[in-house]
């Protein structure tokens, strides 16, 4: 007999009651999730700062010696990652993405809660294993952007780069499954009427950010693998006197890195364009231009990174071409700043903390983006490379456009979070001071960096003029940090207050504003309809237009509206916690550890917590997967499982993988000076492979058609079948590096070999995970688990499969069949 | 030909084992012409065009009937085909990147 269903109790139980310090631990839940990210943040702000002051300190004078020189590399070093790696990202990403996603589109959570865990964690331990320096072996010292080849064991010997490698590593699989979660959900889970053009703006940031994140990280991936395998296996991706070249590393990691600079970028400019409006009481000026100029921006920003290697000699076509495409960038990002001064425009100011903060960034922002054009003029930039211009440039970008941005938001969404406001009057005296120390430590640098002074410099000389400026600088530095001790005053004052902050206490125009503050854990008692833009504004107002406006200048209360029929507590789907999570991020914290200090056994314990924890997840719920989502939770998907989105979402992402390892092969598979050469590659051996892999792919459509009929007996034959192809491919690769080997090609031996055995290596990877994925499906198949009803978890292998097969349909082509022959 | 309607809400429909045999059979063909390719040394002028061609054939059929593309939703096909064009992009100009280091360069070691 079913169980009566029970009405909602007047009292809603927030999102932070309840559950204890077991259900921190466990939760999955968004906005619990987005907290945990903001406690790492704020601990992982203060160490930057510190670490930034005390470079300050050093520079206060020539000829300092306040910290030795390695503890100030190392210090340079540290700032710029934490605050790029464990700041910046994880606050506008993890806490205020997080937060913010499900709640402005009208969903109870996101796609995959337990993925969005899994990336906290492992974006915590990413944190620790960066930080272990302090304990054992040192900090990493080659600068935040750790150039080859100064990073080679030959230049930097000890621990150092090596936390920093693995540490990165687990940071970049943390950011692109954050990535690949908010795509998803953005797309599939958009609240009924909340179609694209009705989104907020911050949703637009965030989808384009998502996309962004999964094109540019997996070249940071490859980088970093590169310099691991130089590292510990002895290769030499980077060692110009074996014939590679250093600068592979500068093209992998700018090829992240300026569009980082955009993954950080974008989501201010969509939080600023919440902001604005909301204190402005207008509509965003300019909604689709504002939006399309996020996505040129996004598109664009993956074609620059050439600006930042310049003094490296691409030659006069490359130099160009980026020169053109980093200068149009200017161009949306004008439309942005000038649509922002727009909407504040004629507008019925409220001027609070957040709108200060907003308009200081609009202004702070606009000094970063104009140095930025001049690095766009190679000519200039020739000039300007390595100085204090730069650091000037970066800090007006990164400090004046996002940080401000970051304290705006803050204010704004700091009532509906914790459900406490923050006092308005400490808030100004924070903006007040931060706009003083804050140009008063970069405005300087760009005159210190036209004069000369190079940056990541440990001290200068007396003589060189640059004393007055940098103890202008360092003074500036001290205020800036006081300005961040009222930040975190008011905040430990606003969390002890025991005021409570209302439902909407900005008028705010977006749907967040519609739940209480904070939240309950669902979120909407029922999943909002959208009738337009600024849906909340509407909700209350009538219209988001000028009528809207009209409206509430005309006294007009706001309406409250009310759920359309009380919901039962138990029609709410809200995903179960899970502990997977967490344990999988200490195996693979685990793992990290013990390849770093060189203990087998550690990385045994790792790999095998990780895969334990990785099929405690695939039968913790009833679809070897996910949970399944109850369909209100995928309103805007058109059908299509938000699964299915995901795993295309990584697909693509592995696209941009492979090409980086493909390209590195081609560049340099003839550079080597010694040993044997692409005439070693057996191709009737891969042609009988090609056979087996392909063929593979047949079984298993065949094995998704039976499963999908409903015939049990050949869904398990043809999956069987698929493993069985699999193990044969495996073999074959087994037996073709074990012959070369004999023949004297080893990992190390040259060139060809180690891009060759990288490349075909992680392609065999990425097979033998296929296999595992359909060993535990056949045996979900033999246990009568399997079945017509979750016939999406063989469609979801089966597409990871045959992008495997397709991804060694060009390996087959570019790296045999292509390479084998001379002059080819 | 036989259609099975998807688990999910039978709307979107993959094609029967015909369909998926027929599409095998085109793979073992362009196999046989890449390896016979290979083997003619007559083609090698054209060999690094007409592999290409017959690689981008194969990755197609897969894609687009293994993978279903050509039966799904086409945000599936956004969704796989905008990084595709990224990595190829990519590969392409870290190349040509490299070939002028190559030839610009002084030889080192």
């Amino acid at each position: 007999m079913a169980a009566q269903p029970k009405t909602l109790p007047a009292h809603q139980p927030s999102y932070l009651e309840g559950g204890g310090i077991l259900g921190w631990l466990t939760t999955i839940d968004h906005k619990r999730v987005a907290v945990m990210y903001l406690v790492s943040a704020l601990f992982f702000m203060a160490l930057g700062g510190f670490e930034a002051m005390a470079i300050r300190v050093q520079l206060w004078r020539p000829d300092n010696h306040a910290l030795s020189a390695a503890t100030y590399n190392a210090f340079f070093t540290m700032h710029g990652t934490t605050m790029v790696f464990l700041v910046v990202m994880p606050l506008l990403l993890g806490f205020f993405g997080n937060f913010m996603i499900p709640l402005q589109i009208g969903a109870r959570d996101v796609a995959f809660p337990r993925l969005n865990a899994l990336s906290f964690w492992l974006a915590l331990i990413a944190g620790i294993l960066l930080h272990l320096g302090w304990i054992r072996g040192g900090l990493p010292d080659a600068g935040w952007f750790g150039y080859a080849n100064l990073t080679e064991r030959y230049f930097t010997p000890g621990l150092a780069i090596d936390w920093w490698v693995i540490g990165l590593l687990v940071s970049g699989a943390s950011t692109v499954l954050t990535g690949l979660n908010f795509l998803t959900t953005i797309i599939a889970m958009r609240a009924p009427g909340m179609t694209y053009m009705r989104m907020p703006m911050f949703m637009w940031s965030l989808m384009a950010t998502s996309i962004l994140i999964l094109i540019a990280f997996p070249a940071l991936t490859i980088g970093l693998i590169f310099l691991l395998f130089d590292r510990f296996f002895d290769t030499h991706f980077y060692v110009a006197s074996a014939g590679a070249t250093p600068i592979l590393w500068q093209h992998l990691f700018w090829l992240f890195g300026h569009p980082e600079v955009y993954i950080m970028a974008l989501p201010a400019f969509g939080i600023i364009s919440e902001v604005i409006p909301t204190f402005s009481r207008k509509p965003l000026f300019g909604y689709p231009m504002m939006a399309y100029s996020i996505c040129l921006i996004a598109f664009l920003s993956y074609g620059v990174w050439g600006h930042h290697m310049f003094a490296t000699g691409m030659g006069p076509v490359a130099d160009s071409a980026f020169a053109v495409t980093s200068m149009l960038i200017a161009i949306p990002t004008g439309v942005k700043i000038f649509s922002w001064i727009a909407t504040v425009w004629g507008g019925s100011l409220r001027m609070t903390t957040a709108f200060y903060f907003a308009l200081g960034m609009l202004l702070e922002f606009t000094v970063g983006g104009l140095s930025g054009i001049m690095h766009a003029s190679a000519p200039i930039d020739l000039q300007q490379t390595d100085s204090y211009f730069v650091v000037a440039h970066f800090h007006y970008v990164l400090f004046g456009g996002v940080m401000f941005t970051i304290m705006s938001a803050f204010y704004y969404w700091w009532p509906k979070i914790t459900g406490r406001m923050l006092d308005e009057r400490l808030g100004k005296w924070h903006f007040w001071l931060t706009v003083v120390g804050f140009n008063l430590t970069f405005f300087p640098m760009h005159f210190l960096g036209m004069w000369g002074m190079p940056r990541r410099t440990y001290t200068y000389g007396a003589d060189m003029g640059w004393t007055h400026l940098n103890q202008l600088e360092t003074i500036g530095a001290f205020i800036l940090g006081v300005a961040f001790l009222f930040f975190y005053v008011n905040i430990f004052k606003s969390l002890a207050s025991r005021e409570r902050a209302p439902a909407d206490p900005w008028d705010g125009r977006s749907l967040e504003w519609s739940t209480p503050s904070p939240p309950p854990a669902y979120n909407f008692a029922t999943i909002p309809q959208v009738r337009g833009r600024d849906a909340w504004w509407i909700l209350k107002y009538g219209r988001a237009g000028s009528r809207g406006v009209a409206a509430y200048m005309s006294g007009r209360a706001p309406s409250q509206p009310q759920p359309s029929e009380p919901p039962s507590v138990e029609d709410i789907h809200i995903p179960a916690p899970s502990i997977f999570p967490l344990v999988l991020s200490l195996g693979v914290g685990t793992m990290g550890l013990g390849l770093i200090i060189d203990w087998y056994r550690i990385i045994f314990i790792g790999v095998a917590v990780m895969v334990l924890s990785i099929i405690g997840m695939g039968f913790e719920y009833a679809d070897f997967g996910e949970e399944s989502h109850d369909p209100e939770h995928a309103p805007s998907s058109g059908g299509v499982d938000v699964r299915k989105i995901g795993m295309w979402s990584f697909i693509g992402s592995e696209c941009v993988f492979f090409a980086s390892l493909i390209s590195t092969f081609i560049v340099y598979k003839s550079r080597s000076f010694s040993g044997p050469g692409p005439q070693i590659l057996n191709i009737p051996l891969t042609s009988f492979s090609t056979f087996i892999l392909l063929m593979s792919s047949l079984l298993m459509v065949l094995a998704l058609a039976a499963t999908q009929r409903g015939d049990k007996r050949w869904e398990r034959i043809w999956l069987g079948g698929v493993i069985a192809f699999g193990l044969i491919f495996l073999g074959g690769q087994v037996y073709e590096f074990t012959s070369f080997y004999h023949e004297g090609m080893g990992l190390t031996t040259n060139l060809f070999s180690q891009s060759f055995f990288v490349l075909v290596g992680f392609h065999g990877a990425h097979v033998a995970i296929g296999v595992l994925w359909l060993s535990v499906l056949l045996a979900a198949a033999m246990m009568g688990k399997l079945g017509q009803s979750r016939a999406l978890s063989v469609e979801l292998v089966g597409l990871y499969w045959h992008f495997v097969d397709v991804v060694w349909i060009i390996i087959f082509t570019l790296v045999y069949l292509m390479q084998a022959v001379p002059g080819a | 030909m036989s259609e099975i309607a998807d688990a999910h809400g039978g709307q979107i429909h993959h094609p029967g084992a015909a369909t998926y045999l027929t599409i095998a059979a085109f793979l073992v063909v362009l196999t046989a012409m890449e390896i016979t390719v290979f083997y003619v040394h007559a083609l090698h002028p054209v060999l690094v065009p007409v592999l290409m061609v017959l690689a981008a054939a194969k990755f197609a059929l897969v894609a687009m009937f293994y993978m279903h593309l050509k039966y799904d939703k086409w945000l599936l096909t956004g969704v796989f085909v905008f990084p595709l064009i990224i990595a190829t992009l990519l590969l392409v100009s870290l190349i040509l990147l490299f070939a002028y280091l190559s030839n610009h360069m002084a030889p080192i070691g």
